[in-house]
């Protein structure tokens, strides 16, 4: 022990390879959870599954990239589950109307603004904690859909223009795929290119020090809960068009867990700061490759949430030791 | 003093490399009991490696560290402790939600049966603790309560009660005022007197001279020499610390030709301004292209004053007037378009964002100058960021850095970089020098020279005499809220000052 620098790395230093496999750890996460899944089913590698894969994996992705602001600034939205059921509502009901695709696009995405701009208000203006304030509006927003909707299903027929967002293709790809990139491009050229990008790290890393380098923290905080409130609202869009239904009760408990857990694994620190809409868009397919590869192999449902919670705490775990 | 017994701690050629860093090379350090050794260096010269390795926070590339003449295991925090070497870090540890006693305790406290906490135990224990060391403090008080000079006994309490051998200061005086630090020199003379071997770590020398008998001097991360303080002078151990370019610049600092009221114009009209119970009836200019320092007491409110006209804290009485033109920012915004740019006292939890990189930072209060339409110009950022590290000497220079990586003086000058960005008409720094070292000290004090040349007005907030001696072209004193005296720097002495400070008349 007396070897000056000549022996560094030998003293409890992490292994070599741990240490190259940190950084990389999801997309080596996601290589070996194909190949396992490839070995043991083939037909997990069609282009079929595959296209499925992303198909499956857009509305839970757009929500995810729209969350990633959220998270980076050292909040959360807990209430995209019952925005995204009202926004089907919205849309269901302007389309009764008998209203253009435009209004009826509008309309749904209108009330995600909305209730995203109630989250924002509150949380930046009162300073509320952003876990209560978005755990308030999820109840509050689910109330109001069962108001709105009532307990039946509302079946979206005969509008061709509106089913297609959900269930039309274009060059072989589902048109919803295409939104999901879209958003999900949108959003990684306005984290890395723009000044609310910026902002948004920036108020996660020191809030305080922010504020005093004169930025308008109250109005980005209320812009990033906007932009998450109209991405769960879009998703709502794009599932009520797939199941041609609009219910009180979709994006059931539950959807907000899987959304964060996808921003999470693509490295966004939960307290807030660091994070990348790039990497959310791959912990968005690690969530989807592990569903579908256990669907395929009819693995029960039960067994299914265990094996993904465990998966999640190892690929996170991983994730943090490149710290 | 036992300068002959064997050390209690002896440290013999540590090393730390971090990739293609040498923070620490082969570096001996050894203490004795009853020693009060300084350990001093620039940001960046090794202390706090060499510190982290003997609290057991990080684990040596080579090298070895013996307690009591036996080898110890390294990168073990809970064995050093259990060892006798506590440290007591520049930010409070303690919690300060809970008792004195509490805190004294935490983690280990004494039960009984089924686990209960024995409160009378450490009541007893505690008690023969504070009679041992000549400490006087309310055990029952709140830790949150007590003044920072208190909070450092508590936690040199907590040393001790876990029979600490040797205690490590990092910067111990840092938030303590003057006449805090004579009390915390007492407690650590007392502390010598028993046999307690202290590592005395700080930035300001007159402390150092006052209450260590040894000093160690590092650079680069080497040790550079280690001499009986008595046999040794300031000159000299600057001189050791900074090398003589660095040391001569301070002097030629000092020497620099003053300018009260700067150009004549003044910038910044302040009158009557006043916030209920804190501070109020204060009244003064700041010129164009001079530097105007306020100095006082910790708590003698100019970080509050300050604050207030920046626009972070509003006032509720008197008027500013910049230009001419009155004014009255209610947030950072208003105050930044009023060409007011303002360094805070705390640059870990108010100017920087650590995890961000040095270019993120440097363009931070000026970023709307770098959109191109919606987008960033990238391109621009970087160019800027160059600029200013090439500009700040900014160590290392490269702009992908986390800011979390830079040493103090570093942080600092990233910090004072972001508001020069701005080219503000006002730069107000709040205790810009703070735990900065010797050389970076001199480089900060290079650049506002340069901006007030430049017709800068330059409001600062300084609690170091030395540094308010050497920069300012006029000086205020704040005593409780009041600005006491504005004086020409070149016609009042230091011991004016401090007489003023104290809240005797000028």
């Amino acid at each position: 022990m007396t070897a000056p620098a000549d022996r560094r790395g030998t003293v409890r230093a992490r292994p070599a390879p741990m240490r190259h496999l940190a950084p990389n750890a999801l997309p080596v996460a996601m290589a070996v959870a194909v190949a396992v899944f490839a070995l043991l089913e083939p037909a997990f590698l069609s282009i079929d599954n595959l296209v499925g894969i992303a198909r499956q994996v857009a509305i839970v992705g757009i929500m995810a990239v729209c969350m990633t602001f959220v998270i980076m600034t050292g909040g959360v939205d807990l209430s995209v589950g019952p925005v995204l059921a009202l926004a089907g509502l919205a849309a269901f009901f302007a389309l009764d109307g008998g209203h253009p695709l435009p209004v009826v696009l509008l309309a749904g995405l209108a009330v995600g603004a909305a209730v995203g701009l109630a989250n924002g208000l509150t949380v930046a203006v009162l300073q509320l904690p952003p876990i209560i304030v978005t755990l308030a509006m999820l109840s509050i927003a689910r109330g109001t859909a069962l108001i709105v909707g009532g307990p039946e299903q509302h079946l979206i027929r005969n509008e061709p223009a509106y089913s297609f967002i959900g269930t039309g293709s274009v060059l072989g790809l589902p048109f919803s795929v295409y939104v999901f990139a879209a958003v999900a491009g949108l959003m990684i050229l306005v984290q890395r290119r723009t000044p609310l990008g910026l902002l948004v790290a920036a108020i996660g890393d020191n809030e305080r020090a922010a504020y005093l380098s004169g930025h308008r923290i109250r109005i980005t905080k209320t812009v990033v809960y906007v932009i998450c409130g109209t991405g769960a609202a879009l998703a709502g869009i794009i599932q009520s068009s797939q199941v041609h239904t609009a219910l009180a009760t979709y994006g059931p408990f539950g959807t907000e867990l899987d959304v964060i857990a996808a921003v999470v694994l693509g490295g966004t620190s939960i307290m807030g700061g660091n994070g990348s809409v790039a990497r959310t868009v791959l912990g968005v397919f690690f969530l989807g490759i592990l569903n579908n590869g256990m669907n395929i192999l009819n693995v029960p449902i039960d067994i299914q949430l265990i094996a993904k919670g465990a998966i999640i705490v190892v690929a996170l775990s991983v994730a943090a030791r490149r710290a | 003093m036992s300068a002959q017994a064997a050390p209690v701690l002896n440290a013999r050629g540590l090393s730390k490399v971090y990739g293609n860093l040498v923070a620490l090379a082969d570096a001996d350090f050894a203490v004795r009991p009853g020693e009060v050794r300084a350990l001093i260096g620039s940001n960046g010269a090794g202390k706090s490696t060499l510190v982290k390795i003997l609290t057991g926070a990080i684990v040596p590339t080579g090298g070895r560290v013996e307690i009591g003449g036996e080898p110890v295991p390294l990168g073990d925090p809970l064995g050093m402790i259990r060892r006798g070497v506590a440290c007591i870090y520049q930010h409070s540890n303690l919690a300060p939600a809970m008792s004195v006693l509490d805190n004294i305790f935490l983690g280990r406290q004494p039960t009984g049966r089924f686990g209960i906490v024995d409160t009378r135990r450490q009541r007893r224990e505690a008690a023969a603790l504070l009679a041992r060391h000549g400490i006087e403090i309310a055990l029952d008080a709140p830790v949150g309560t007590l003044p920072t000079v208190k909070q450092k006994e508590v936690e040199i309490l907590k040393a001790l009660a876990l029979d600490a051998r040797v205690i490590l200061m990092d910067e111990p005086t840092a938030w303590l005022a003057s006449a805090d630090v004579a009390r915390l020199h007492a407690t650590i003379r007392a502390l010598r007197q028993r046999g307690v071997a202290i590592v005395y770590i700080s930035h300001v020398l007159d402390e150092i001279f006052a209450v260590c008998d040894t000093v160690t001097i590092m650079r680069d991360g080497r040790v550079v020499a280690e001499s009986q303080l008595a046999e040794t002078d300031r000159a000299q151990v600057v001189q050791l610390m900074v090398g003589e370019t660095l040391a001569r610049e301070t002097v030629a600092a000092a020497r620099q030709q003053r300018r009260p009221r700067g150009t004549g114009e003044i910038r910044l009209r302040v009158r009557d301004l006043g916030r209920r119970g804190v501070f109020g009836g204060v009244s003064f200019d700041l010129h164009a292209g001079e530097i105007l320092c306020l100095t006082g007491l910790i708590g003698s409110k100019r970080t509050e004053l300050v604050r207030c006209i920046f626009g972070s804290d509003r006032f509720d009485a008197g008027t500013i007037e910049i230009d001419g033109r009155a004014v009255s920012p209610r947030s950072p915004v208003e105050g930044i378009a009023s060409g007011i740019g303002f360094v805070p006292e705390d640059r870990h939890r108010e100017g920087l964002m650590l995890d961000m990189t040095v270019t993120d930072n440097l363009v931070m209060a000026t970023l709307d100058r770098h959109r191109r339409g919606p987008l960033l110009s990238l391109a621009g950022m970087a160019r800027a960021g160059r600029r200013a590290i090439d500009d700040l000497s900014v160590r290392p220079p490269g702009g992908g850095t986390a800011v979390k990586l830079l040493s103090g003086g570093n942080q600092q000058k990233v910090l004072v970089g972001k508001w020069l960005a701005l080219g503000p008409r006002i730069l107000i720094l709040d205790e810009p020098t703070v735990g900065v070292d010797i050389g970076a000290k001199a480089e900060i004090y290079a650049i506002l020279r340069r901006e007030r040349e430049k017709g800068a007005a330059i409001l600062m907030v300084s609690s170091d005499l030395e540094e308010v001696m050497t920069v300012a072209d006029r000086i205020g004193v704040m005593v409780s809220g009041r600005l006491s005296a504005v004086h020409d720097a070149g016609s009042v002495g230091m011991d004016e000052i401090v007489r003023e400070i104290g809240g005797g008349t000028p």
